[in-house]
This record gives structure tokens, sequence and C-alpha cells, in this order.
């Protein structure tokens, strides 16, 4: 019997970057791609990282949110909106009947929430093999304004919305949010569309500037 | 940039949807003719006019009724199927 490793679906993409990588909920995935000033200054201008290795749960149906709530969690009232579950947790809701959890590092939700029975109609767990990217920097607009089908200038991601929407011709669910105290935007693709995006996402940012940062700097790896 | 309203998205631009196909009510197989469901499988009404019919908007999987004026190409509304009353 083989033991594969377990990569992020980017690893591929990003090799030419030369990352150095690390294990994180078993996925090999880019720790660090740079220098930390040269990644700090990433970050400032416009940078993009990989997420795909946190931990995610999906479920779907009718009878979705009342599963979920009778978990514990507090879910987001609006369709196509977002929450933090003890503002850690994200809680997504994509329409009106379908959620998505993402756990940050040492976090124990997801695997409760696997461990949970679905014995009742109406309640569908979905299997997730995103992609997920960070993007931040003060030309994050300007990167969305290249490749983004709708405009993300205006208020279509104020009050913890989120959009599913096109970007460079791969659907996408996308959104903002505040991480260790800066603004950045959040993006969720399906695995195997993601080292394109990734390359094409890259391929802009560099052109401004910018550059890829690592996993270790959103996340305390212990 | 032509732009289409899903139900459950908004106003979203033409690419991020897929065209599904007419939308026609499908007669009871148990109680109908052999013509009436020959007429239903196979025929098409190819005449321009308003018209129901199935879209996709891609990014959020959903599939909705636009009701479109296929002379004009203008979308008179859009909703979920069953949800006809509410819009």
């Amino acid at each position: 019997m083989q033991n594969g490793i377990f990569k992020s679906p980017i690893a591929f993409a990003q090799a030419p970057l030369k990352p150095i990588n690390g294990i994180v909920n078993g996925m090999e995935t880019a720790i660090t791609m740079a220098d930390k000033a040269i990644e700090a200054s990433r970050y400032e201008l416009l940078s993009i990282c990989d997420v795909s290795a946190l931990n995610r749960f999906g479920v779907k149906g009718p009878n979705a949110a009342e599963w979920l709530a009778a978990a514990s969690l507090t879910l987001p009232e609006e369709k196509n909106s977002w929450t933090l579950q003890g503002k850690r947790e994200l809680v997504l809701r994509l329409g009106s009947s379908e959620y998505l959890i993402e756990e940050p590092l040492n976090s124990q939700m997801v695997a409760q929430l696997n461990a949970l029975p679905v014995n009742q109609s109406g309640v569908h767990k979905v299997i997730r093999n995103d992609a997920s990217f960070i993007v931040s920097g003060k030309l994050a607009t300007t990167l969305f304004s290249e490749v983004c089908a709708i405009d993300l200038s205006g208020d279509a991601l104020e009050e913890n919305r989120l959009v599913m929407t096109v970007i460079a011709g791969v659907s996408v669910t996308l959104l903002r949010q505040m991480l260790n105290g800066q603004s950045v935007y959040r993006i969720w693709c399906d695995g195997t569309f993601g080292p394109y995006l990734w390359k094409t996402l890259l391929g802009i940012t560099e052109e401004h500037g910018g550059g890829a940062i690592g996993f270790s700097f959103y996340y305390e790896i212990n | 940039m032509k732009l289409l309203e899903c139900p459950i998205n908004g106003i979203r631009p033409i690419s991020e949807f897929t065209y599904g196909g007419e939308y026609r009510n499908m007669p009871n197989p148990d109680t109908c003719s052999d013509s009436e469901w020959a007429a239903y499988v196979h025929y098409r009404n190819g005449a321009p006019g308003l018209k129901k019919e199935w879209w996709y908007h891609t990014p959020s999987g959903t599939w909705f009724i636009a009701e479109r004026n296929t002379m004009t190409d203008k979308v008179n509304r859009t909703y979920l199927l069953g949800q006809e009353e509410a819009k």
C-alpha cells in the first residue's frame, strides 16, 4: 500500500516559486514564499496566499439550517452572507439553503460536525475540495477590476455579504473579512481550477509589484 | 454588456449564465395521448414571442425561470420555479 503525500491543489503551480513547505492539517502547503520583510511589503501592496489547507465542512438541504442550529452554530440570517462563529470559524450561507464552515487552525468544529450523524431528510453533507486564497493589499480592488465579473468597488461586499461570481472565467465564492486586524479578500473555487486561478491572479499581482506570501503569514503554525 | 437578474444573486453579466432551454409544461404521461406525448418530446415552437426559459447561474448553481421575449430579447421577470407568485 502506498502512502501518498496529500498536497495543496495549488502545489504544482507554486513549485516554480520554490516555497518552504510544511504540513498543515495533513496537507503539504507553502508555509513561506520569501523573506518576512518581502512578504510584509507584498502584503501591504498586493499579495495572494494559498490557504486551501484549512479545514472545511459543507452541508445543504431544506433542513440544513435546523441541523446546524442544533449543533449550536449561529447562522447568517441573510442569503449570501457570512458570520463568524465565536469570532473564529467562518460560517458562509451560500444561496438559501447551503452552508460552508471553515475553521482556522487549532479549532475542532469541523471534526465535531463530521462526527455528527446526518440521519434526517433534507440534510446533505457536501464534500469540499476547494482551492482557497487570501488576497490582500491596497491594490486588491485594482486586481479584481481586471478579472472579476462584477464591480467590487461599491458595496457588493459590505455588511458581511458574500458573492458567488466569476473571476478569470472561474466560478468562485468571494468575501471580504478582517484578518489579523487587516481587511482581506477571501476566495474559494473548485480545487481543480485552483492552479489556473492561482497562476492568473499571481501573474497580475506580480505585474503590479506584489507577489505570493506563505500560509504562516496569516496563521501561526505550531 | 448584457445583464440578467438571478433571483438569488441579483443582477449579473450574462457571461455568468447558461441557457437551459424553453420551459414547457409536461403532459401527464399516464393520461395523455401518444400524439400529445410525441409533440411534447419532439416538437419545439421556434416562433418568436414571450417564452418561459430555464437559465442557470453557474457560480452559485442556481436554476431559475426567465420570462423573455425572444423577439425583442427583453426579460420581463425571473423567479425560482414554484415561486412565481412571490415575484
